[in-house]
């Protein structure tokens, strides 16, 4: 089954009375588990794509279905509901509300959906929020403030973050354009496994070695679709240096 | 660049700039308005009093209209520089008739304020203004009134009133209605009308006359003078120490532009507060300009001047508009206190607004140079991290959320937001706090002018009723009529099976001294009369049982050097009648002087100065009931609660003070709506992020909306609190003093509890509550792709 159908999928921006086309026919499916990476030059709309399919922002024309569940035909407080519990995201930026602890951060979703009330509840929570944190390697930093914490460790949380809810699908802009190459490597690790594990993801980058661990990699230009390279699953780091030349070479054809 | 600059942050702080200059707007108007007012009214008092001739002493004394000893007594003082004997007689409601009301043609009988007295012109001395200030002329056929009085009969110039004494009785034209500055104020118990010497001998000769002279004298020397005064035995009913006393009298005048400036003040802290709390959040929300203002090296004098500059526009700009708008709100109220004051058109003095709005630029700019020294402390470094330097490792939040079983997340925030900011939040506590003060404090004022006790500290037991028989000043030249009237009233009520009880308070004003009899006082000594066995609070001691027993003030103890088991005498005509003091007490009337004898206590008549009312204690009926009761059966006389007899005694103190309180009520709503609309602003400003962060996570626009309002009225619920504490501990410091002066000394303020504690809360709570609500709205407004914009 398809978790994400996009069908001739637009989005216009009228600035100072100027139409600006950023997607145009945009027309893709992503299935339950797969891991889609979207490449493309600076301005060529991967973001929009990704924030337009997410639901987070509105799309000019065209369907987006989640689950064959059309979200442009949802109200704001259904849009929260999905975004609560079947979605979850990554930024670029380590975004976390400064006056919470880093853990605190990780629960707020989980507290805030139907799930969160009661002492029971509550308690299956936290037991998830550390077995998360345990398993990402950040359960030393749990109690910690968000300017404590490195760069890596703090979208290690932000995974946790967004994994807290059970989502079935991931939607990340750029996880590791903030990062150094190691924090980058064990950010990528973290959504390798957790997309081992059924987790559908969509995510953006202009990292070349990230894109090369999805399953699929597309290349947007200009507000289209002009390419796709399948790769089928990534299996291990033993086959980053085999894949990471194959997207290069298609890279290069596509003109990036 | 500086101009470019001040332009974009008017522009982007809009909410923020239009609140700030509200503030600056209130603040100087208020200011200006009020020092002007209380400048104007305080020296048009003093040149009222003056253009009046206001004698150095007033005495008014009962007279049988042939022999009268203090006259002779005056004559023959050589310590005077000069004197004047009023003489005229006293009314009583049945005298007069309205023979015709322009705005209630049906209304024909009377009802005076209190003792009423007609006398001629006065030429010399108290001379009295009409309403232009021009001086009283009248011809024969003509009446003048006092404000207050022809204000009581709906009475205005062209109606028409007949006097009717014994068997003579005339038709008289309202011609003025006067400013009386001696008598005119609400304060005074005494208020005189005005006709032509012609048509007041008419009335001479009457048999029910009770005559009354007026003795104003000018000392030569007032210590002489003062010495041979206490050495007589004159049955003086009331004795005016000049201008000083008469000054007091329009406290109530001044009231109004005193609280008004009591206001003002509070909206200048506000204002500060605001300011403080709008320059902290805008130097935050600026830091990235800052740190690069900084790093392109701009020095901080440069920096802090941009926002010196913006201010200034500011303050100027409100405080110009507040000056304007203080000349017709000063005016508005000026008008209000000034209704038995004659004040020249010069009083009031644009140059004293100009300042007290040059003053509020003055203190604004003072105050937004020392909160934007923080500045100083801002590296460039700093400033471009938005405030983070990199070395901070203290855990910022105050409240963790997983130790939180219950709560919910939007509450939790709102909570965690305000425990982990306590300095950025505590300002607004402080503004919301001084606002419930601004409330409470006037409140517990009112409110103990409204309880049901407070009549006991006027010197009378409460009772069901009290009943004014307009005859108030017959009594004391015929003290029977009293006995027979109250006696009258129970056998009436008794046919109507009705049972009751009767009683009144009848003052006496007896010359009184502790050690030298050449060192006499004369104040108000009261005596209960009647078949009502009552009794009287007491501070200290007892209640005088024995004929030689007396209860004193507490101010008057201190005053004559006394106290319980001390001898005081009372000295009347020949006799000296040694008393023995059992007790003290505190009384609001004669400001706090006073004694209270026995009923046994054989005191002369001749010295009886009147009663206020005869109270009626009906049995098994509520005071609402016995009133209307008593309406039905008396419709000739003036029946009323113990509310309505107090507001008699002190001239509608309570509805003034009543009328002050919904003003302040309102400032204070209007003052929190604003601070609210500017707190959420700001921090959904600075917040954009979270929101946009909160909305991607799955919060609803309902949770975000929820998060920022109820933060607020958690601000203002811890607010409440504080505001209520302090004011009850505040309130005998602040509010105790100004009975005192009144004269109670140990007065226990009345809190109200269902105003204090439900009523003014609630109704803040639903006034900021909505407020809140609406302005969280904005959360829908922030698109959830600024998320990106969190620094």
């Amino acid at each position: 089954m398809n978790t994400l159908t996009v069908k001739d999928l637009c989005k216009t921006y009228i600035i100072n009375k100027r139409q600006n086309n950023v997607l145009k026919n945009i027309n893709m499916e992503i299935r339950e588990g797969e891991m889609v990476a979207v490449m493309g030059p600076s301005g060529s709309g991967k973001s929009t794509l990704l924030y337009t399919v997410s639901g987070m922002d509105h799309l000019t024309a065209g369907r987006v279905d989640f689950f064959g569940k059309d979200i442009n035909a949802l109200n704001p407080a259904q849009m929260s509901s999905l975004r609560l519990n079947e979605m979850g995201f990554i930024f670029q930026q380590m975004y976390m509300l400064k006056n919470l602890s880093i853990y605190d951060n990780i629960i707020l979703p989980a507290y805030q959906s139907k799930n969160g009330r009661g002492k029971e509840h509550r308690k299956q929570i936290n037991d998830r929020a550390k077995e998360l944190m345990h398993k990402l390697g950040i359960s030393e930093i749990a109690e910690h403030d968000i300017n404590e914490v490195s760069g890596g460790q703090l979208q290690r949380a932000c995974i946790c973050r967004s994994l807290i809810n059970q989502p079935k699908m991931i939607f990340a802009d750029e996880p590791t354009g903030a990062l150094n190459q190691l924090n980058s490597k064990e950010v990528m690790k973290e959504l390798n496994r957790i997309n081992a594990e059924g987790t559908t993801i969509m995510l953006v980058t202009h990292d070349m070695k990230v894109a090369a661990k999805s399953d699929r990699v597309l290349y947007i230009e200009d507000g289209s679709i002009k390419g796709e390279y399948v790769f089928g699953k990534y299996k291990g780091q033993e086959e980053n240096r085999e894949r990471e030349k194959k997207l290069s070479v298609w890279l290069m054809e596509m003109g990036f | 660049m500086f101009l470019r600059i001040l332009q974009k942050d008017l522009k982007r702080k809009r909410t923020t700039n239009i609140i700030l200059l509200l503030f600056i707007i209130l603040a100087s108007m208020f200011l200006a308005s009020s020092v002007d007012n209380l400048i104007a009214v305080n020296g048009a008092i003093d040149h009222f009093l003056a253009m009046s001739k206001v004698p150095d002493s007033i005495a008014i004394a009962l007279t049988d209209g042939q022999n009268d000893e203090i006259a002779e007594f005056l004559h023959e003082q050589r310590w005077l520089s000069e004197y004047e004997v009023v003489r005229g007689f006293n009314l009583i409601n049945e005298d007069v008739t309205i023979a015709e009301c322009q705005a209630d043609p049906a209304q024909t009988a009377y009802q005076r304020t209190n003792t009423l007295f007609i006398q001629t012109i006065p030429t010399n001395f108290m001379k009295v203004y009409t309403e232009d200030g021009e001086e009283l002329t009248l011809k024969p056929g003509e009446i003048a009134f006092p404000k207050l009085e022809a204000d009581n009969n709906n009475l205005q110039v062209g109606d028409k009133v007949s006097i009717r004494v014994g068997d003579k009785e005339q038709e008289f034209r309202i011609a003025a209605i006067v400013k009386d500055a001696v008598f005119g104020s609400s304060m005074m118990g005494f208020k005189r009308l005005f006709i032509t010497e012609e048509d007041l001998s008419v009335y001479d000769g009457q048999e029910n006359l009770v005559y009354t002279g007026i003795y104003n004298v000018n000392y030569a020397d007032e210590e002489k003078f003062e010495s041979e005064w206490k050495k007589q035995d004159f049955r003086v009913i009331s004795a005016i120490d000049g201008p000083e006393t008469i000054r007091m009298c329009y406290i109530m005048d001044m009231l109004v532009a005193a609280i008004l400036i009591v206001v003002s003040i509070c909206l200048i802290l506000l204002a500060f507060l605001v300011l403080r709390f709008t320059i902290v959040f805008t130097l935050q929300e600026d830091y990235k300009e800052i740190g690069i203002m900084k790093a392109i090296g701009l020095k901080d004098a440069g920096i802090k001047g941009l926002y010196l500059i913006k201010y200034l526009a500011l303050s100027v700009v409100g405080a110009l508009i507040g000056l304007v708008c203080s000349v017709p709100f000063g005016k508005a109220i000026l008008e209000r206190a000034i209704v038995n004051i004659v004040v020249e058109e010069t009083q009031q003095n644009f140059a004293v607004n100009i300042a007290c709005a040059a003053v509020i630029v003055g203190l604004v700019l003072l105050f937004c140079y020392a909160s934007a020294d923080k500045l100083k402390k801002i590296s460039a470094l700093e400033a471009i991290r938005s405030g983070s330097d990199g070395e901070r490792y203290r855990a910022k939040s105050r409240l963790r959320l997983w130790k939180q079983t219950k709560m919910r997340p939007y509450f939790y925030l709102a909570l965690n937001d305000i425990l982990s900011s306590v300095r950025r939040f505590g300002v607004l506590i402080v503004t919301f706090c001084l606002g419930m003060m601004l409330i409470l404090l006037p409140l517990s004022a009112a409110n103990t002018l409204k309880s049901d006790g407070i009549i006991s500290e006027f010197s009378i037991s409460p009772s069901d009723a009290y009943l004014d028989t307009g005859r108030g000043e017959t009594y004391t030249v015929d003290m029977d009529s009293l006995f027979r009237d109250m006696e009258d009233i129970e056998r009436t009520l008794s046919e109507h099976g009705i049972e009751a009880v009767t009683g009144a308070d009848m003052g006496y004003m007896i010359p009184c001294y502790s050690d030298d009899p050449e060192d006499c006082v004369t104040y108000y000594t009261l005596q209960a009369l009647g078949s009502w066995d009552r009794h009287y609070s007491v501070l200290s001691g007892r209640e005088p049982q024995l004929a030689n027993e007396v209860m004193i003030t507490e101010m008057t103890a201190k005053k004559m050097g006394v106290g319980i088991g001390d001898t005081i005498y009372f000295k009347m005509g020949d006799r000296t009648q040694e008393m023995m003091i059992t007790g003290t007490y505190q009384s609001m009337i004669n400001m706090g002087q006073g004694y209270r004898v026995s009923r046994s206590t054989k005191l002369d008549a001749d010295y009886a100065g009147g009663i206020m009312n005869i109270q009626v204690e009906i049995e098994g009926m509520e005071s609402e009931e016995a009133c209307a009761r008593l309406r039905e059966i008396f419709p000739d006389y003036r029946i009323e609660d113990a509310k309505g007899a107090l507001d008699s005694m002190i001239g509608g103190i309570i509805e003034q003070i009543d009328t002050l309180m919904y003003f302040i009520v309102a400032i204070v709503l209007i003052i929190n709506s604003l601070i609210t609309v500017l707190l959420m602003k700001t921090m959904m400003t600075k917040e954009r992020g979270d929101i946009a962060l909160l909305k991607s996570i799955g919060f609803t626009n309902r949770s975000l909306k929820g998060w920022q309002t109820v933060r607020v009225m958690m601000i203002l619920a811890v607010s409440v609190v504080l505001g209520t504490l302090l004011s009850n501990l505040l309130a005998p410091y602040i509010i105790g003093p100004i009975f005192a002066i009144m004269g109670a000394t140990s007065i226990q303020l009345v809190t109200g509890t269902v105003e204090v504690y439900a009523l003014y809360p609630l109704l803040l709570f639903a006034v900021t509550g909505v407020t809140a609500a609406l302005c969280s709205g904005g959360v829908k407004k922030v698109d959830l792709k600024e998320v990106n914009d969190i620094e």
